[in-house]
């Protein structure tokens, strides 16, 4: 059996409480660690993805004990390939939060970060429900503290909000895994799909019940509209790696619904047949078209990326909802996309806005580099709202090929071109005000006094050392690739997706595969 | 004793959710404590019920399954007591902590989006809406 | 292998590379920079030179790369006619602009940053030309729209600038959507986004039931970029940018893109009445709207620009009419546009350059201050108009001769009159751009002293009244070129001869009409003009601000009102969802019979239950009463644990009982500084639909565990009972489950414990360290404290008890493995026994006997714990092997605990630093807010002896 497969796990479970217990009044020995850490898990999910481009499902079993009994990991491409995608992300966040000096304004971040890594990677390898449940409870908590770091008083109302609000949506998991198991009476998800297309139609109500909860529970991660409410708040009012770091969470999400409801509770299977798709498809626009408009309506900068956050959640469940394999391979497109573009937008706003003093969208004098921060924010919201020539352009098209059968194609094309038109506007917007207006000759010194008021305990306009921008453009950089190889990229995500739909190999290789029974 | 079981978990959730709906973090905290017990015992029940069956084995190999209780449920519902007591914990202390540094201890914030201290009526509105003639042109018409 | 097709690519990609070079040359001066923009556009030339024989030949080149062919997306290029006439056009041009602005832009403005934008949307304008894939052609499309945004808002500081460049974006890129997807459309109908394909099956198309939305969709994208009726407007404020920039993108190229594509598409989609009806009129009127508009346009640039808005009405049109003439015209129109309208705009330019002003009313006279400026500017003006022997006189004759030939609706006058108007409209103002510029006394009073500028700044435009002439006096020098790009238009061969003079045919009554009505307009113009200004007339930029100011407010309000902050409605919403959500899918499904039934219940169990129903309802009531309604909790957690208890669940109980000391422990102690009251705030409105919300959530659950529980089901739990013993080493299952079975949910567990301790800890060093400190320090806590904090009974007690409770965890922690207990049970006994200290006797007594460190207790659990799981690797074993069945000797009972003990322990830590933890942060909240520290146990507090606020002991 591999070991590496639970390295991603393993190496910053054990290197977290290092860090927080021994080095944790040393910060440059933290980082050091952390960065090395970030970097070991880079690597070895590289190797993991290699692993698993060879199409074969890796097994895990845990305590050596026999699927369904014990709990596994499952490494296929779907699960590699998302930890490679937290790796990369981690990567950027971490150096940002470095050069900025986020990391050193509150304690323990690297250790919190660790933890959140080690939540985020458990919960794509882990081959069991309950245990995706034990994991998401590691990277809220995480979440938790690192949302709240170097406190403040709105952070920590919106942190307090965020708490709730996850701790209903925890509770409602365990209603939804424990209808599950009294349905089934199994917890491993290779089971569960044979369990669930064993059932009969005629005993469906609780198999139904389970699936729905379970989507509302996702939906919530993956701010589904009605459920994304949290949202906003906690990503405005994050710090800015924090949010960055947080553009994984909502996959986290959109990863779950495609692995549990693609593989178990499809169209296919005679309990839940078209359920989840019915709901999921109109709640995804609501999604899209709920982003749009907060993206237009947005006086902050911080709102502005967070409701762009959202339209692209929505989009990319919306070609989830119709769990076809060409579908949900635009889908991982899009989310590789949406990852990076959001990324790459908070971290550009953390500089602007440390250089604005507020995130208001707001008259103010132009700050230094106002160019160079321009050109790139022009890029970045290129990206997020896809324009080409970059990967959103390409995600976007290919969801709207995929969705151009004759029954979704009126909804899901005007939705998603009008939103594009809408967040275009946002944006210019946004930037003009930003960027243009801020050099206009009307800006006088009498707007300079009135806008020192912070958000942040940070001090305003620090010169760029140019070092600052590296990760932010390193993320811009990214989806510059994503366009250049979406040839590659996508044949890989073809064969992702073709696995999950083919779900006996999973089931075969889970259930059948050899634990080395020594008992 | 089914009857009792689905009716204390049906309570224990109304006055969770009646609960968490308040104004105040300490009522919110409440409530999810009643939810947690709720859907504590909601998911021990999923094992259906055994009276005198611990899953406590009297010899080394089990020979009949039906004398015990199922022994999974219980498994699980302690590692969610044990989570749900750590998310109280922290729970509690950032209601304190946003008690302290706000002043009350209300659960509601303004939205992310509206004029708070760091505003004043200049950011508010919206700054690139004033009437601009076209240039050089002092009476603009076009169709 | 190199090949001439490969040459395309290069030619495609040039102008991009170029567009890197004027940043970094600007540093080596104005001159070195614009020579060197020149160089890639100039390259670009010669390489299609070298391609142009063979296109005229007939021969159409091809390179394509693959990009995503799982979209049909690729790289593709190839040069026809009409690709090579656009190519030529945009790069010749764009050089001439090169040129031009060179001279124009002041030394103020970033010179890199403008030929950056230029060179890129040069690039974007090649593309689209070059493109043999429609989606690739999307893409350039796309980027023309950006870059132009660039150009325009080019004077950041101007509002004029901003806007246009907004209102230009939206317009197009609005547009630019819903040619996404017509071209999508189009492909999945032609099963192939290659243009040659898509071209050659134009019936296929013209016949297939999507044809009308693909065609709708993408004439939008055309009509907005070229500025056609009612999406005009965006044109004359894109006027805001530099007149380089107005010269080349607005005259020349991107307002050509839409015409362009029309042409393109010509053989695949023209020739229906939907195309004729729909591209023939929209042209129709915006060519004669735009010309009456430019004649009462006061500002030079203005006024050409909705010239131009009516000349792209005549090439729609006459690409509407969809025969073979009316193409050729259209190609030849579209030549001869860019020359003499480029011009103009030049002139515009150094006018507004030397006398600082374009208002024509005043203008004057300028024939005698700037002599050659004003040739120039009347032979482009006059080729405008439409008079012989200049170019525009061709193209406006065969336009006039195709219109007069059309019939619309069985009506086969009334496009010929039109167009007969507008070419009228277009005489009257050509000859007020001369008459009322150049013509006329000098006037003194300009802003500036107007004199011609240096050669640099007239040449390009002078060259371009070149062709103007030359092609006005010798058309057949453009026939090739023209029946080159008509061929590749439409398709077929094509053989015409263009000559000046056709004989006195209606078309020439026509234009002579139009010439001899402009200039009757024209003496007229004073009073016309006031009569425009007294006639209502609705303003395109007033409604455009209104309607985006309104839209923006309409979000904003919708936005606000979502999300108003109060997370009690959005939890609200969240339960009704998931309520209405589970039902809806419960209904959907069906029930299977049942399969159990009920079990016994005695009196006692009953009784319980009375007390726990009783115990809600009293939570519920009392809530706002905190310690009443925390002591009631309580009284839950023991109900549910004796149901625990009673219902063959030993461990759970225990855990219960203990994690509910706890919690209720760490809750008083925050309750300290918490108010003890929650006031009323929410009405009784507001509340009944909470309860109705509440009771109907709480139906649904219990319904729902209720339909279960009588319905028997296979579990995969048989497989953990039969191994325990035999596999786990343990009688104890449910122990077993969790420290072997499923220990990584364990681990899992205690991380999430161990982060929560981190949580706090941090938490707590930001309050301190930030305002929420100081508030401390200046709170009292103290009202309600009594004088002798650690009451002597209370003190005795805890310290008797200490040990047993310590010995208790030990035992409850041994047996864990096969009797119920275990790590996490031990550890929460063990740390109610230090909490128990702390509330007797003070947490600085007890800390000063503590030995450990909490930090290190959380992540000595949590490193003990990992290590015990990958000790199993040693053995090649997965994670969280339990060591039993390691050795080949049988396994011996201490032994084979070991792992598994290993394992625990690291829990028990994990939980005592945890809860220690807390309580720690706790007590240093209770320390800033000044709580007195008492060296020894039972002593008396000095500071509430007078109630003075409690400063003393802050040392402590």
């Amino acid at each position: 059996m591999n070991h590496w497969i639970i390295a991603p796990v393993i190496l910053p479970a054990l290197l977290a409480p290092l860090i927080a217990f021994v080095m944790r009044h040393d910060i440059v020995v933290a980082r050091a660690a952390s960065a090395i850490g970030t970097l070991a898990l880079l690597a070895i999910s590289i190797g993991l993805t290699v692993l698993a481009a060879k199409g074969e499902t890796h097994v895990y079993y845990l305590g050596n004990w026999p699927a369904p009994f014990g709990i596994v990991l499952v490494l296929d491409r779907l699960s590699a390939l998302m930890v490679l995608l937290t790796a990369i992300l981690a990567v950027i966040v971490l150096l940002h939060a470095m050069i900025t000096e986020w990391d050193n304004r509150g304690r323990h971040f690297h250790a919190l970060f660790q933890f959140q890594l080690m939540g985020i990677c458990g919960a794509f390898l882990t081959g069991d429900a309950f245990n995706l449940f034990v994991f998401f409870e590691v990277l809220l908590i995480a979440s938790y503290g690192l949302m709240v770091h170097s406190g403040g008083k709105t952070r920590l109302q919106a942190g307090l909000q965020y708490v709730v609000m996850n701790l209903v949506g925890s509770t409602l998991f365990l209603f939804a895994l424990g209808t599950l198991y009294a349905a089934t009476g199994t917890l491993n998800i290779a089971d569960l799909v044979v369990k669930v297309q064993e059932s009969s139609a005629d005993d469906s109500g609780l198999i139904r019940v389970a699936a729905m909860l379970l989507l509302i529970v996702f939906g919530i991660k993956a701010a589904l509209v009605p459920l994304h409410f949290w949202l906003p708040a906690t990503y405005a009012n994050a710090p800015a790696p924090v949010a960055a770091l947080f553009a994984i969470m909502t996959k986290v999400g959109a990863y779950a619904i495609i692995r549990i409801h693609g593989m178990a509770f499809g169209p296919d299977n005679p309990a839940t047949d078209t359920l989840i798709g019915d709901w999921l498809f109109p709640l995804a626009l609501l999604t899209i078209a709920l982003g749009a408009v907060g993206v237009l309506g947005a006086r902050r900068v911080g709102p502005l990326l967070s409701y762009a956050v959202v339209g692209s959640m929505g989009t990319l469940l919306l070609a989830v909802s119709v769990f076809d394999p060409y579908a949900t391979t635009t889908a991982l497109y899009y989310l590789i996309h949406s990852t990076f573009s959001a990324a790459a937008l908070f971290l550009l706003a953390d500089l602007i806005v440390a250089r604005r003093g507020n995130d208001w969208l707001g008259l103010q004098p132009a700050t230094m580099h106002n160019g160079l921060f321009a050109a790139l924010f022009f890029v970045a919201a290129i990206g997020m709202v896809g324009m080409p020539p970059l990967s959103g352009f390409l995600g976007k098209l290919m969801i709207l090929d995929a969705l151009s059968a004759p029954e979704v194609i009126g909804w899901a094309w005007t939705a998603i071109l009008v939103a594009s038109l809408l967040s275009i506007l946002g944006f210019a917007r946004a930037g003009s005000i930003l960027f243009w207006k801020s050099t206009s000759a009307s800006m006088n010194t009498a707007d300079v006094s009135n806008t020192a008021a912070a958000q942040d305990h940070r001090s305003a306009p620090i010169p760029a050392v140019g070092f600052d921008v590296a990760p932010a453009m390193l993320a811009v950089a990214l989806l510059v690739a994503l366009a250049a190889t979406a040839g590659p990229v996508t044949s890989y995500l073809e064969a992702t997706s073709a696995q999950i739909y083919e779900s006996s190999g999973y089931v075969d290789a889970v259930l059948n595969g050899a634990s080395e029974e020594a008992r | 004793m089914e009857l009792l079981v689905a009716s204390a978990v049906g309570a224990l959730t109304a006055g969770g959710v009646y609960l968490i709906l308040r104004l105040r973090a300490f009522a919110v905290i409440l409530g999810l404590a009643l939810l947690s017990y709720a859907v504590n015992v909601f998911l021990f029940s999923t094992g259906r019920l055994a009276v005198n069956k611990p899953p406590v084995l009297d010899g080394y190999t089990v020979t009949d399954f039906a004398a015990y209780t199922d022994p999974l449920p219980q498994a699980l519902v302690l590692t969610a007591i044990v989570i749900s007591f750590g998310m109280t914990a922290v729970l509690v202390m950032f209601a304190l902590g946003a008690y302290l540094e706000v002043g009350d201890d209300k659960i509601d914030m303004q939205a992310p989006d509206q004029p708070d201290q760091g505003a004043t009526a200049r950011d508010a509105r919206d700054p690139e809406h004033e009437q601009i003639k076209f240039r050089f042109e002092p009476k603009e018409r076009d169709v | 292998m190199f090949s001439e097709n490969s040459l395309l690519a290069i030619i495609a990609i040039l102008p991009f590379l170029g567009a890197l070079v004027p940043g970094i040359m600007i540093r080596a001066g104005r001159n070195a920079c614009a020579s060197f923009t020149a160089i890639p556009t100039v390259l670009a030339l010669v390489l299609l030179g070298a391609l142009a024989p063979g296109v005229m030949d007939g021969t159409v080149y091809r390179y394509e790369i693959e990009w995503l062919p799982q979209l049909g997306l690729s790289a593709a290029f190839f040069l026809d006619g009409l690709g090579l006439l656009f190519a030529c056009m945009i790069l010749g041009v764009g050089l001439l602009i090169t040129l031009y602005a060179r001279y124009y832009l002041s030394s103020k403005d970033p010179m890199g940053q403008f030929y950056t934008y230029l060179l890129l949307f040069q690039g974007a304008m090649l593309g689209i030309v070059l493109s043999d894939n429609i989606l690739l052609l999307l893409i350039f499309w796309e980027l023309t729209s950006l870059s132009s945004f660039l150009l325009i808002g080019y004077w950041k500081h101007l509002p004029e600038g901003r806007q246009g460049a907004r209102m230009a974006l939206t317009v197009t890129g609005a547009g630019g959507l819903a040619m996404i997807g017509g071209m999508l459309i189009l492909g999945q109908i032609v099963g192939s986004y290659h243009l040659t394909d898509i071209l050659a099956a134009g019936d296929q198309i013209r016949a297939s039931e999507w044809y009308a939305p693909a065609l709708i969709l993408i004439l939008l994208g055309a009509f907005t970029k070229s500025a056609q009726f009612p999406f005009h407007f965006w044109l004359p404020h894109a006027m805001a940018a530099p007149t380089p920039v107005s010269a080349y993108l607005h005259s020349a190229t991107m307002v050509k893109a839409g015409v362009f594509l029309l042409a393109r598409m010509w053989p695949a989609l023209a020739g229906t009445d939907l195309w004729f009806y729909t591209v023939a009129s929209v042209g129709l009127v915006t060519m004669v709207l735009g010309a009456v508009i430019a004649l009462f346009k006061d500002d030079l640039k203005a006024l050409l620009a909705f010239s131009t808005v009516s000349h792209l009405g005549l090439l729609t049109m006459l690409l509407g009419f969809g025969t073979k003439e009316a193409a050729i015209a259209a190609v030849f129109h579209i030549i001869n546009h860019l020359t003499f309208k480029a011009a103009l705009f030049m002139t515009a330019g150094i006018i507004d350059h030397e006398t600082g002003t374009r208002d024509i009313k005043r203008l004057g006279g300028l024939a005698r201050l700037m002599p050659i400026t004003a040739v120039i500017g009347t032979v482009a003006a006059l080729s405008m108009a439409g008079f012989p022997l200049f170019n525009g006189f061709l193209s406006k004759e065969a336009m006039l001769h195709e219109a007069a030939h059309t019939t619309w609706y069985q009506n086969s006058w009334i496009v010929g009159t039109l167009a007969t108007l507008g070419a009228l409209f277009s005489v009257a103002y050509s000859l007020r751009f001369i008459f009322h510029v150049f013509a006329g006394p000098p006037r003194d009073d300009y802003p500036a002293k107007p004199h011609d500028p240096g050669f640099g700044m007239w040449a390009a435009p002078a060259f371009l009244c070149i062709f103007v002439i030359a092609i006005g006096v010798a058309p057949f020098l453009a026939t090739p070129v023209v029946k080159m790009a008509a061929e590749a238009v439409t398709g077929q061969d094509l053989t015409f001869y263009l000559k000046i003079w056709h004989g006195v045919n209606t078309a020439f009554l026509m234009s002579v009409a139009a010439i001899l009505g402009g200039a009757i307009l024209l003496v007229m113009h004073r009073h016309l003009d006031r009569i425009w200004v007294a006639a209502p007339r609705p303003e395109a930029k007033a409604i455009f601000d209104r309607l985006i100011a309104a839209s923006v407010g309409s979000m904003r309000g919708l936005t606000a009102t979502l999300h108003h902050g109060a997370i009690s409605r959005y939890l609200a919403i969240v339960v009704a969802v998931t309520v209405a959500l589970g039902a809806i899918a419960f209904t959907g499904g069906t029930m299977g019979p049942v399969t159990r039934d009920l079990t016994p219940v005695p009196p006692v169990v009953f009784v319980g239950w009375v007390l726990l129903m009783a115990a809600v309802a009293m939570v519920v009531i009392h809530h706002r009463v905190r310690f009443r309604a925390l002591v009631v909790i309580g009284v839950i957690g023991l109900m549910i644990s004796s149901g625990f208890v009673y219902l063959s669940a030993p461990d759970l109980a225990l855990t219960q009982i203990t994690v509910e000391t706890v919690t209720i422990l760490l809750l008083l102690l925050a309750l300290h500084f918490l108010p003890k009251q929650t006031p009323i705030e929410s009405g009784a409105g507001r509340r009944t639909s909470d309860a109705a919300l509440a009771i109907a959530t709480g139906v649904a659950v219990a319904a729902l565990a209720y339909s279960f529980m009588l319905r028997d089901f296979s579990t995969i739990s048989d497989f953990h009972l039969a191994n325990s013993k035999s596999g786990g080493g343990g009688t104890n299952v449910v122990n077993v489950i969790l420290v072997d079975f499923r220990g990584y949910d364990t681990y899992g567990e205690i991380i999430v414990l161990g982060i929560a301790g981190l949580c706090i800890y941090a938490l707590m060093e930001a309050l301190l360290n930030g305002p929420a400190g100081r508030k401390l320090r200046n709170a009292d806590f103290g009202a309600d404290r009594s004088r002798d904090r650690h009451p002597l009974m209370m003190v005795v007690a805890t310290r008797v008890m200490l040990p047993i409770a310590l010995m208790v965890a030990v035992y409850i922690f041994l047996r864990g493995h096969n009797q119920p207990g275990g790590g996490f049970v031990a550890g929460l006994i063990f740390s109610i026994a230090l909490l128990m200290q702390y509330m007797a006797s003070g947490f600085a007594w007890t800390t000063r006997r503590k030995r450990f460190e909490y930090h290190a207790l959380i992540g000595f659990g949590v490193l003990i714990a990992g290590l015990t799981g990958v000790g199993s690797w040693l053995a090649g074993r997965p994670f969280l092997t339990s060591n039993f069945g390691y050795f080949e000797f049988p396994p011996i009972e201490e032994f084979e605990l070991a792992t598994a003990l290993l394992f625990d322990l690291g829990v028990f830590l994990c939980v005592l630093g945890a809860v220690m933890l807390m309580l720690y942060s706790l007590s240093r909240l209770a320390r800033h807010a000044g709580e007195t520290v008492n060296q020894e146990p039972m002593e008396y507090d000095p500071s509430l002896a007078v109630r003075a606020p409690s400063s003393t002991g802050k040392g402590a």
